[in-house]
């Protein structure tokens, strides 16, 4: 019995797709401030598109953890949360110009949306909360990376400040003391876990595509 | 075949349709040419696909109004026949059926369920047939002959073409203005699907 939290394993067991992410031509691009506007566009709309599934997803586990009034409580914060990042996207709906009530999802969004929905739906919670938390614990990273770098020029600070925060940082600490709190190292779970970083990887290949 | 090449949906779907009821491991099968790897993934994963579309299934027998319930009752009856029919092959054939989902199996079933859940009885009854519909006429240009005649003969079947056309008679008299948006989203999800088989 490894005394270590699932959390850190899963993630561990995942390093190299994280890894993947941060090399990935996307995020490089965010990182020293190259991204195509136009791309950074489109990113915007999905990850709305998507940040609404992932917040239905919350509020499912919530259903599903009903009689767990504390758990209920802390999903519900990590739901505002969801809405402070919805926020920050309609902020850059606006400078961008875009609709976000008339995105068309890509392929790889609603591939990612329609598994977290399906989990949300049928899993027990513990699985859900293991389909979530590749989502925040790679922002986070991401974020922190790439704020090592001096960005106070770059033309996405706001999105490296906002991933790369003490607030973010403590919601996907949150989430990962949920998922350690309700999941089991099953290999559902595992799988699940594992599916969402996979999901995020295709995520941003997409939205360069 | 041409009643349901010339259904709404069908129709509607554009080149969809034949992207979503035409498949080079099709082609393999009636030529005679599939490889047996290939044969033997498609069971695999034709297996789970067809175990999550129950799921599907009981979602929209729950959601759907009498009496339009009564055949897709019978269908998710068939649905467990052909999973005993699956077994039995796969057992034959020393296949492991507790295998992995392939990620387009995966997706496409994700994209059901998620469906079974939130959208209305008039949209997944758009689904239910597109799922049952790309399967007979993708199958059915086939000549029932050649060592998968059995495969081909089930899914060409007077009785499966007569519950296909139940399925196609009930989407029809309970429309929905996303309907075809979601009967496209099947055959682009169909067409994944035999690229999987084909290609791994």
């Amino acid at each position: 019995m490894s005394a270590e939290p699932l959390h850190k394993t899963l993630w561990q067991g995942n390093q190299a797709l994280a890894e993947e992410c941060l090399a990935h031509p996307f995020v490089r691009g965010l990182g020293d401030g190259t991204l195509d506007p136009e791309v950074f566009k489109h990113y915007v709309a999905q990850d709305a598109f998507f940040l609404r599934a992932f917040f239905s997803a919350y509020a499912l586990g919530a259903v599903r953890a009903v009689e767990k009034r504390e758990v209920v409580q802390r999903l519900h914060g990590l739901m505002r949360g969801v809405l402070d990042e919805l926020k920050l996207h309609e902020g850059y709906a606006e400078t961008l110009a875009i609709d976000l009530g008339k995105v068309r999802p890509h392929p790889a969004a609603r591939a990612y949306t329609d598994f977290l929905l399906r989990t949300a739906w049928t899993a027990e919670v513990g699985e859900i909360m293991a389909a979530m938390t590749p989502c925040m614990r790679l922002y986070a990273y991401l974020g922190q990376e790439l704020a090592l770098r001096d960005h106070s020029q770059n033309p996405y600070r706001e999105w490296i400040d906002t991933y790369s925060s003490a607030e973010f940082e403590a919601l996907a600490a949150e989430l990962e003391s949920l998922l350690d709190q309700l999941a089991e190292g099953t290999h559902s779970v595992s799988l699940a876990y594992r599916y969402a970083m996979r999901c995020e990887l295709d995520f941003f290949s997409a939205s360069l595509a | 075949m041409k009643e349901f090449t010339e259904s709404r949906l069908a129709l509607g779907a554009g080149e969809l349709w034949d992207l979503g009821t035409r498949a080079e491991f099709l082609n393999a099968v009636g030529d005679g040419s599939l490889p047996e790897d290939a044969f033997n993934r498609w069971l695999v994963q034709d297996y789970l696909f067809v175990k999550g579309f129950a799921g599907f299934a009981s979602l929209t027998v729950a959601k759907t109004p009498r009496p339009g319930q009564s055949a897709l009752i019978a269908g998710l009856s068939a649905l467990d026949d052909e999973l005993d029919w699956f077994e039995a092959h796969a057992q034959a054939r020393s296949l492991d059926l507790g295998a992995e989902l392939h990620p387009a199996c995966q997706r496409y079933l994700d994209f059901l369920i998620t469906a079974g859940y939130s959208e209305p009885f008039q949209v997944l009854l758009a689904l239910f047939y597109g799922v049952e519909v790309a399967y007979t006429v993708a199958w059915g240009r086939l000549e029932v002959q050649g060592p998968y005649a059995e495969f081909i003969e089930r899914w060409t079947h007077e009785d499966f073409q007569a519950y296909v056309r139940v399925l196609s008679k009930l989407a029809d008299e309970h429309t929905d203005p996303r309907q075809q948006a979601m009967f496209n989203e099947v055959m682009r999800h169909e067409r994944e699907f035999w690229r999987m088989t084909w290609e791994g």
